[in-house]
């Protein structure tokens, strides 16, 4: 937008940009003052009696976050513990074995979430009735279908291994079975945030990008976090430590560019409510900044038990962090979508894309 | 004494008495002027000029749907006692009393009058809302089930044996129009009355309507109709006169082209709780998908070279 | 749990008004846990049979949440 100061007639931000049956000369339905053509932090406009157009999603958060969480554990497990075996072969076979059962938690917790949460649970079968692009419910519905065979034959012929004598021949069957699983783990890692992106809700639409890469690299930091712990393997551990902080630099990285992109669009109020609060230093400070922060400070310590108790201290933070994040972003969604202040500052012409 | 001709269907002198021993086949024809044809696009067009807030198409969308009340309270929001549209609610009818609006508004509170009205209306602005059975229905695109649907009238529909009340429809939609019922457990919303549609009936509350402000029909037709009404009013001095949801308008940007329910209004749409620039939701699942698919592929790859570095054998 | 008899008048949808047998109509709302689907209401309302209706106060709106439907003649 230029810099002009002179009352700008609403509708002639569309018209500049995307009309095609607008007549400016005819049209004077509002004229705009100049507060508002400088792009105020929310909208001070006229409102119906202080309501949102918008309703909020009818989710809950706890158990909605809870799946995405271990949606993305599920799936950053997989990925990892999958490259880990294939690239440090037998040595890394306790990080497999680990990641299978770590895979297992999205097709069964998570699964009896999502159902959980439906308001007609007992037909959740239909989900399986179409595949559509344009819903990512839908194209998470046949991710996660497609997630399940593999993780539950890779977990069920570790079982076998573990638990049966002389069933040593089962390890290469719970290895190969489980390798399609980091494939479809990757979209079951990053779906959720185009589940987000995909609405009108300003908070989850205002920046589909970033949001989608939070997401993604909180996968991963929460999958390489649950293989830390209990790895006894030094060089494997560092190995997975520094997975774990790239995934963390990553997730920063993405966060501030998120909440820059969501101040662009004139939703950053949003994040001044308790969850914004939540939001900001749960999952910023206490989930992304203090284990990088442990990280570092495990270099300066010498002594093995205490390196390997502030990695495990760090990869607890992180895993907090991913699970909060996934709540967090929901309630600040829903808030943003109920205050009027934000939702109609968002639905401004000048939000639109193009 | 000279009969005014009326511009009514030939077809009413055959329907006088006041018995009628059943349906009148086709009686859109007579009601709204258009047959209802499967493959046509149908909408309605709502005038909010020559609203005046009887809330008859409220009354008449519950008693043809079977809607019960929401529980009865007084909002103190003028004579919207409705709020807002809900899963029991498909029409609901807003006020505005106009203040010395923004200013005003702003500064000392609202439900400051102006002392000179405007010589139209008063001051007030009364608008029907109801689902805006988009073109490109966000609804309807993230429904995963395939429970909404687009009709053989091009309106959008909730198949309440199919849904399973995942409610994701409810954040799709840019208009807060879709909600969820806690009761039963499915999504609701208007259905352009789908059921009289199929009987050559007009929606109940176009044909309730006394003014004729709700405008049922032909959206070619009725896109016609609005932009000689917004001409007419432009021509009689109401230059704030617009038309929202036709195609080119404000409401059908961001992709979402045109809403089959569109709207005649002559404030900004956020006085009548409609946003002024909607988007399309589904247009962001590919940049979402393909940035969240980068990020972790390259972090894959940061595993693959974090792995292949780490030392093969014991420190 | 309340219960009531009569008879299904109008149907839309998982919405009927039960008619009892003093006359008097009453609005439901089929619940979502009830063991009838929206697409057997007409049928009952077509067949004019007697049912009874075990329900609840719905929330939030006025009308009944029907928990549980039985056919009490089956014709």
């Amino acid at each position: 937008m230029d810099n002009d100061v002179r009352p700008r007639r609403w509708t002639e931000s569309i018209a500049d940009g995307h009309g095609s049956g607008f007549d400016k000369k005819e049209i004077r339905p509002y004229v705009e003052t100049t507060s508002q053509a400088s792009q105020p932090s929310k909208w001070k406009g006229p409102t119906y009696y202080g309501r949102s157009q918008l309703k909020a999603a009818p989710f809950n958060n706890y158990v909605v976050g809870g799946y995405i969480f271990l949606a993305g554990l599920s799936g950053g497990g997989a990925i990892v513990s999958t490259l880990a075996e294939a690239v440090r072969g037998e040595r890394a076979y306790g990080v497999g074995r680990r990641g299978r059962y770590v895979a297992t938690l999205a097709p069964t917790i998570g699964a009896l979430l999502l159902i959980w949460d439906l308001h007609t649970p007992q037909r959740f079968y239909n989900m399986w009735r179409i595949a559509k692009g344009t819903s990512p419910m839908s194209i998470g519905t046949w991710i996660l279908t497609a997630f399940i065979p593999s993780s539950m034959l890779g977990a069920g012929a570790q079982v076998l291994a573990d638990v049966l004598p002389g069933a040593g021949w089962l390890k290469p069957v719970a290895r190969w079975g489980s390798a399609p699983s980091a494939i479809t783990g990757a979209g079951l890692s990053v779906y959720t945030a185009s589940l987000l992106a995909a609405t009108s809700t300003p908070y989850w639409a205002a920046a589909p990008r970033s949001l989608a890469v939070r997401f993604g690299a909180s996968s991963l930091v929460s999958g390489s976090a649950s293989l830390v712990i209990g790895e006894r393997d030094p060089a494997t551990r560092d190995a997975l430590n520094l997975i774990l902080g790239g995934a963390l630099a990553v997730e920063l990285a993405a966060t501030i560019a998120h909440h820059h992109e969501v101040k662009k669009k004139g939703v950053a109020e949003v994040l001044k409510t308790r969850w914004g609060r939540i939001e900001r230093f749960g999952v910023e400070g206490l989930g992304i900044l203090l284990p990088i922060g442990l990280h570092a400070a495990s270099h300066l310590v010498s002594d093995r038990k205490g390196k390997a108790a502030l990695s495990d201290l760090a990869a607890i933070f992180a895993l907090a962090g991913s699970a909060t994040l996934r709540v967090a972003a929901l309630a600040v969604g829903e808030e943003s979508a109920r205050r009027p202040d934000i939702s109609f500052r968002f639905s401004q012409p000048e939000n639109l894309p193009g | 004494m000279t009969m005014v001709e009326f511009d009514v269907s030939p077809r009413a002198r055959d329907y006088t008495q006041s018995t009628l021993k059943g349906l009148i086949p086709d009686e859109s024809e007579l009601t709204a002027g258009c047959l209802i044809e499967p493959g046509k696009s149908y909408g309605f067009f709502t005038d909010t000029t020559v609203c005046i807030g009887c809330k008859a198409c409220e009354v008449a969308c519950k008693e043809w749907n079977n809607l019960p009340a929401d529980e009865v309270g007084l909002t103190g929001h003028s004579y919207d006692n409705t709020g807002a549209l809900s899963s029991n609610t498909w029409r609901h009818v807003a006020f505005v009393e106009k203040k010395q609006a923004d200013r005003a508004a702003a500064e000392t509170g609202y439900g400051v009058r102006e002392n000179e009205q405007a010589a139209f209306q008063s001051g007030w602005l009364m608008m029907s809302d109801v689902c805006k059975h988009c073109h490109h229905a966000p609804c309807m695109e993230a429904c995963p089930t395939g429970a909404l649907f687009k009709t053989e009238f091009d309106t959008v529909v909730v198949q309440q044996d199919i849904c399973n009340g995942c409610g994701y429809c409810v954040p799709a939609c840019p208009f807060g129009v879709v909600d969820v019922s806690t009761t039963d457990g499915k999504a609701h919303k208007c259905t352009l009355c789908y059921d009289r549609l199929k009987g050559g009936l007009e929606p109940a509350c176009a044909k309730s309507c006394p003014t004729d402000s709700i405008q049922f029909g032909e959206l070619s037709d009725l896109h016609a109709r609005a932009k000689v009404r917004v001409e007419e009013l432009h021509a009689r001095g109401v230059t704030t006169a617009y038309t929202y949801g036709a195609p080119g308008d404000p409401g059908s940007t961001g992709d979402m082209q045109y809403l089959n329910a569109f709207f005649l209004l002559t404030d900004r749409p956020e006085a009548y709780n409609l946003p002024a620039a909607p988007t399309r939701p589904s247009n962001r699942v590919k940049p979402a998908l393909a940035a969240g698919l980068m990020a972790v592929a390259a972090l894959a790859l940061g595993a693959v070279a974090a792995f292949a570095g780490a030392p093969r054998h014991g420190q | 749990m309340p219960e009531m008899e009569g008879v299904v008048t109008i149907v839309q949808e998982g919405r009927f008004q039960l008619t009892d047998t003093g006359g008097v109509s009453h609005h439901f709302v089929l619940g979502r846990h009830a063991l009838c689907e929206t697409e057997q209401l007409p049928k009952l309302a077509h067949e004019q049979s007697r049912v009874r209706v075990k329900y609840a106060q719905a929330k939030g709106i006025i009308a009944f949440e029907a928990k549980r439907i039985t056919l009490l003649d089956a014709t």
